[in-house]
């Protein structure tokens, strides 16, 4: 039968592999996982830095860094975690998975995908060779003018920054250009647009904002580099203000192309996790398209602050964000409802991402007022609110996803106890982080600070903020602990080691190199569960004539693997 | 001073409603998983309604509901934390933020305090209780944020350009002032104090601070 596991790589990548082959491949899933890898890696990174911060945080008045040092540090850790580091990982997994889910034998314009992924590359080294610098750039990763420009910020950090924000952000365009192009045009026959995965819906509204948003943080750089030839510029109070609302024009849809994805990672393994098809699959397809939309108006929001903004519209249509986004919950949890739920690594970090991330939407919301803006905007109120929505949410939901996707794209299962425990330390270190930094936001402790004094009454709070990141620290090492010996069991992966619904549970894991082969045929396409409308064909026939089970063999995937990894429910 | 009043008031109600919707959700997937469990033990599959047009259709209307609620309010709010005629102000103070402290020019008196905000040397902008006063804030070098935690207040201080607010301040009282936007080295020490003194002792302060007016400031 065909769903025995298939554990090596289809015939003709063995003898393909190699450092320089992989660099120059024009097969999209090598191209999504050398994106991943490199925003793993930049990940870790960037999040040794935040504990590095939080060292520094543990106690008042400390100084295990300069003043200088700790600009350097967040400014790179912000930075580099959103352009390097989430950014990437929700447009590598769309170029790993897009055309898999849509049925095309390769992604559109493969060389535009690498090339992206060169882009991304060079502007990652860019902007660690500006943290390497002397000085570094230190201006935050918003680079306001005109604390950016040459005179506040001279040296070549900051000039390194610019760039390499530039190309990272160049690169992530030319990757969403080629995703977004594999969805609309080169889906298999049958496969209509209501017919892909909420997963490749999710991806469509990311790839648009990335195309509408991240010119203007083109733009913006464009801005710092003029202001560091002639910082004379800045002394026009328009230039100023006209680089905050370029940035910020990317800067919010940014946060949601940073968080669609992972939606999109909990819709389907919550769905598949629940035994049951996606509830409220279409509304939920438009609620993503109406935010997608809205995502653009919204940006003032952040300018709130700056007393030359519109209060009210932006206001209105930050508000407004409420009726797409509670749609999109009302579509995971209809999926939960009434399902026989499993609990796997991958069901138990989109459960997780449910309440976790309301609770950064939810602050959202209130952040969106503009009279509650004012008051605790720029304090750590707000760093609690966004670690929530990007950590407590969408890197929960990343999490979902790899550990779901993981045996599709290698052909072994990771490690479920190493996973749970891995679970387990992500949800206390998260929470124990994330959450005492509200109180310290409403008792007044501005973002930004590289220390505080004793009597400020923010050490207690911050103590056990940076007990948490410790926790996060200790839970990523129980992941990298998880892939090591994973990668040593070698325990191997079926087709659909999951009970999987869409298209890519038909292949074989990993996938042959045009992803569709005379083993692993496109059946017709019906729905958007084609691989669970398949089984529950077979398993029709099965009860009406037992004598005719010929055909195509597939087997219920559902009892046959979930003995994998042990079913709890 | 509107802000205080007008935050509390709509930080409790918007925290009261995200903790209810915060509950419901929790709930709802307590009783999901119980149900769950349930199903699996009596063998039942699992349910297969991918839609609910009239659950869908009232639940978006909730939303929507829901959505207009909270942009009266936060209209409201903001109508009564910029009211359409502001109390006249009865003096005027330009407050001027630098790389790294801040600099308080009384508009009309020889007085001007400053300070460098560093090794506890902050300054300390005196205002007198009950009398509206107009800030004239702005910034020299690069972009700061006026903020004084108590207040719930903040605003940025752009160079080249002049934000205007005005303040009452009810009582007497003594509070910290803060930096609120990125603006470089000493970002984190760039402090200030905001004292409020009745009428009689803001006058004599303002007459004794004016006799020493030639050597302060920098």
């Amino acid at each position: 039968m065909t769903a025995e596991p298939v554990v090596t790589a289809a015939p003709g990548q063995e003898e393909t592999d190699g450092l320089v082959v992989w660099l120059q491949t024009t097969d999209h899933k090598r191209i999504g996982i050398l994106t991943l890898g490199a925003a793993f890696v930049l990940f870790l990174f960037d999040g040794m830095l935040g504990l590095t911060m939080r060292a520094q945080l543990a106690r008042p008045g400390q100084h295990i860094l300069s003043a200088q040092q700790y600009n350097q540090v967040f400014t790179i850790h912000g930075t580099g975690m959103i352009g390097l580091a989430i950014t990437p990982f929700a447009l590598g997994l769309g170029v790993y998975l897009i055309p898999l889910q849509v049925g095309a034998p390769r992604i559109a314009a493969p060389r535009v995908t690498l090339l992206g992924y060169w882009c991304y590359v060079l502007g990652a080294v860019t902007l660690v060779w500006a943290f390497l610098t002397p000085g570094g750039a230190a201006a935050g990763w918003w680079g306001y003018t005109p604390l950016s420009s040459s005179i506040y910020s001279p040296g070549p950090g900051m000039s390194l920054w610019v760039a390499g924000v530039f190309l990272a952000a160049s690169g992530m365009i030319l990757q969403g250009a080629t995703v977004l192009w594999t969805i609309l045009r080169m889906r298999a026959p049958g496969v209509t647009m209501l017919r892909i995965p909420v997963f490749a819906w999710t991806m469509v509204v990311t790839c648009l904002m990335t195309l509408a948003s991240f010119p203007s943080l083109l733009t913006a750089m464009g801005v710092i580099t003029a202001a560091r030839i002639d910082p004379g510029l800045l002394a026009s109070n328009a230039w100023n203000l006209a680089y905050e609302n370029l940035f910020w024009f990317y800067g919010h849809p940014v946060v949601y192309v940073m968080f669609f994805p992972f939606v999109g990672c909990v819709a389907e393994v919550l769905a598949v996790f629940s035994g049951r098809r996606f509830f409220n699959y279409t509304g939920t397809a438009f609620s993503l398209l109406a935010f997608a939309a809205l995502s653009m108006a919204v940006w003032g929001h952040h300018l709130f602050i700056s007393g030359q903004q519109v209060n009210d519209y932006f206001s209105l249509t930050s508000i407004l964000l409420t009726i797409p986004a509670g749609m999109e919950y009302f579509g995971l949890l209809g999926t939960i409802a009434g399902g026989r739920l499993r609990y796997p690594t991958a069901m138990l970090f989109a459960l997780a991402f449910i309440p976790q991330f309301l609770i950064g939407g939810l602050t959202g919301i209130m952040l969106g007022t503009p009279s509650v803006d004012y008051a605790v905007n720029n304090s750590y109120f707000v760093v609690a609110h966004f670690h929530y929505t990007l950590f407590a949410g969408s890197v929960f939901g990343f999490f979902a996803g790899v550990y779901f996707w993981w045996p599709k794209a290698t052909g072994f299962l990771l490690d479920e106890r190493a996973g749970r425990l891995h679970f387990v330390l992500m949800v206390i270190g998260a929470n124990v982080t994330y959450l005492p930094m509200f109180g310290l936001g409403i008792k007044g402790m501005p973002r930004w600070v590289v220390t505080y004094p004793a009597g400020a009454g923010f050490s207690a709070l911050s103590l056990i903020s940076s007990i948490g990141a410790g926790v996060i620290g200790l839970a990523m090492m129980a992941f990298l602990y998880n892939i090591y010996i994973s990668a040593r069991q070698k325990k191997p992966a079926t087709a659909d080691p999951w009970g999987g619904h869409s298209l890519e549970w038909l292949t074989s894991s990993p996938p042959p190199r045009f992803n569709y082969d005379a083993q692993f045929p496109i059946p017709r396409i019906r729905s958007f569960t084609p691989a669970l409308d398949l089984r529950e064909r077979q398993r029709e026939r099965q009860r009406v004539t037992p004598s005719q089970r010929a055909g195509r063999p597939v087997t219920d995937t559902v009892t046959t693997d979930t003995r994998a990894y042990r079913d709890e429910g | 001073m509107p802000f205080r009043h007008v935050y509390s008031g709509i930080f409790l109600l918007e925290s009261v409603i995200a903790g209810v919707v915060f509950g419901l959700v929790l709930a709802a997937m307590a009783a999901v998983m119980l149900v769950s469990w349930r199903k699996r033990r009596r063998g039942a599959p699992a349910a297969r309604r991918e839609h609910l047009r009239l659950l869908e259709a009232a639940f978006g209307l909730a939303l929507a509901v829901m959505a207009a609620f909270l942009v009266v309010v936060s209209f409201s709010a903001n109508g009564q934390d910029f009211p359409r005629q502001d109390p006249k102000p009865t003096m005027r103070v330009q407050v001027t933020a630098f790389q790294w402290c801040w600099r308080f020019r009384y508009v009309g008196q020889p007085v001007t305090v400053t300070g460098s905000c560093a090794d506890g040397d902050y300054p300390v902008l005196v205002l007198p209780a009950g009398r509206p006063v107009e800030i004239d804030l702005t910034s020299v070098d690069v972009v700061h944020a006026f903020w004084v935690p108590y207040l719930d207040y903040k605003m940025d201080a752009f160079p080249g350009h002049v934000d205007r607010f005005i303040v009452t301040l009810p009582r007497d009282g003594r509070w910290i002032g803060r930096c609120a936007q990125l603006c470089g080295l000493y970002h984190y020490e760039m402090d200030f104090y905001l004292q409020v003194v009745p009428q009689a002792q803001f006058g004599r302060w303002l007459h004794a601070r004016a006799g020493t007016a030639a050597v302060s400031g920098r």
